[in-house]
């Protein structure tokens, strides 16, 4: 009788346990990185950078963008479906202000399951540049990129499906200066230089 | 010597086993019907923790999902909860307009300007919260555009150095020292 009583009461204890347990695990695949590991940076940072758009902002802001606008019918595509993007960037003055274990915590979140490393560059005098995909299914889940400069340290963090072409041809549309990264934009009649 | 006695008491009796027999008497079993104990009510009460058990299990299941839902619905909810409560000025204003037809058709002149003044701070509120509606997606969209800059431009500072010397930067250069 004892042994029943103990099934009765361990199983649904048990199998509560699993669903909790299943459900943790999915929300934390697909939850933003936790980047208030950083925030003790701020004051000595010359330049901080901390940019958390929601769902809802996202949509907000996705209804300004206008249709007409080439370059601004190509951001709205992109941020469509979109569920959050989440920035930090701490610009410094001097080099080792921020140490490897600052690093290492959003490193740590982006070994969970469901995170792959894309790309990994490391260079002893400009630091390392690191993007991560989170798969959610064969759909792109989310983005992380994580660059660690002598004088900078910067984690974006996107949520949903992104488009990474789209993104990368961002730079250097809608009024942002050009750094000359690979230039997609085909010349205009317009364009005498 | 015969034992039938001390087996089952057939055979001839032994002085000293019955002497044996006569120390032991009262210690002999005696069928009696079952007295249960008073305490018996701990058993009962036994009874009730698998039903207490399976109930916290259902509870926390349902504490669960709704932190899961709401997790996952926050966002939703409040864009629905701003969406809300832009109506309800209207149906107000609807209301307070109709208020003053019927008031108007029924000579009652102090509830006018009652009616006036509602629809009004109404109106003046739905622009308010339009107007910082608008502002917030102005911010988020700076926000946004910001945001999406620095991911792609760290996008393509990975995708340059993977791929080496930067072909643009060097030609660049090589205008500037031409």
């Amino acid at each position: 009788m004892k042994s029943l009583f103990q099934i009765n009461t361990t199983t649904p204890l048990l199998v509560v346990m699993l669903v909790l347990a299943t459900a943790f695990t999915a929300h934390a695949q697909s939850s933003r990185i936790q980047m208030s590991s950083l925030d003790h940076l701020a004051p000595k940072a010359s330049e901080t950078v901390d940019v958390t758009i929601d769902e809802r902002l996202m949509k907000m802001a996705a209804k300004l963008f206008s249709d007409k606008d080439a370059d601004e019918k190509e951001v709205k595509e992109l941020v469509a479906g979109l569920k959050g993007i989440y920035v930090k960037s701490f610009e410094f003055d001097t080099e080792g202000q921020y140490s490897a274990a600052d690093v290492e915590s959003i490193r740590t979140q982006l070994r969970a399951p469901g995170w792959t490393r894309l790309l990994n560059v490391t260079s002893k005098r400009e630091g390392s540049v690191e993007v991560y995909m989170l798969m959610d299914g064969e759909q792109i889940g989310g983005l992380a990129v994580l660059s660690a400069e002598d004088k900078e340290l910067t984690v974006v963090n996107i949520i949903g499906p992104v488009d990474l072409e789209k993104l990368a041809k961002l730079e250097g549309q809608l009024g942002v200066p050009d750094l000359g990264i690979e230039t997609t934009k085909p010349k205009t009649k317009n364009d005498k230089n | 010597m015969n034992e039938d006695y001390l087996w089952d008491k057939s055979g001839e009796p032994d002085p000293e086993i019955q002497q044996l027999e006569e120390i032991l008497r009262p210690l002999r079993y005696r069928p009696k019907p079952l007295a249960l104990p008073a305490n018996l009510a701990v058993h009962q009460r036994r009874r009730y923790f698998p039903m207490l058990a399976i109930a916290a299990t259902v509870l926390l299941a349902l504490v669960a999902a709704g932190l899961w839902f709401r997790l996952h619905a926050g966002n939703k909810s409040q864009s629905q909860q701003a969406n809300v409560t832009n109506p309800q000025p209207a149906l107000e204003q609807k209301k307070t307009s109709r208020d003053a037809i019927v008031k108007n058709a029924i000579p009652a002149p102090a509830a006018n300007p009652i009616a006036g003044n509602n629809k009004h701070r109404n109106r003046a509120a739905f622009a308010i919260l339009k107007q910082r509606e608008r502002e917030e997606a102005l911010a988020a969209k700076e926000q946004l555009m910001f945001a999406l800059r620095l991911a792609s431009e760290k996008l393509n500072l990975a995708q340059r150095k993977t791929q080496g010397a930067t072909p643009a930067n060097q030609i660049k250069n090589q205008h500037r020292v031409g």
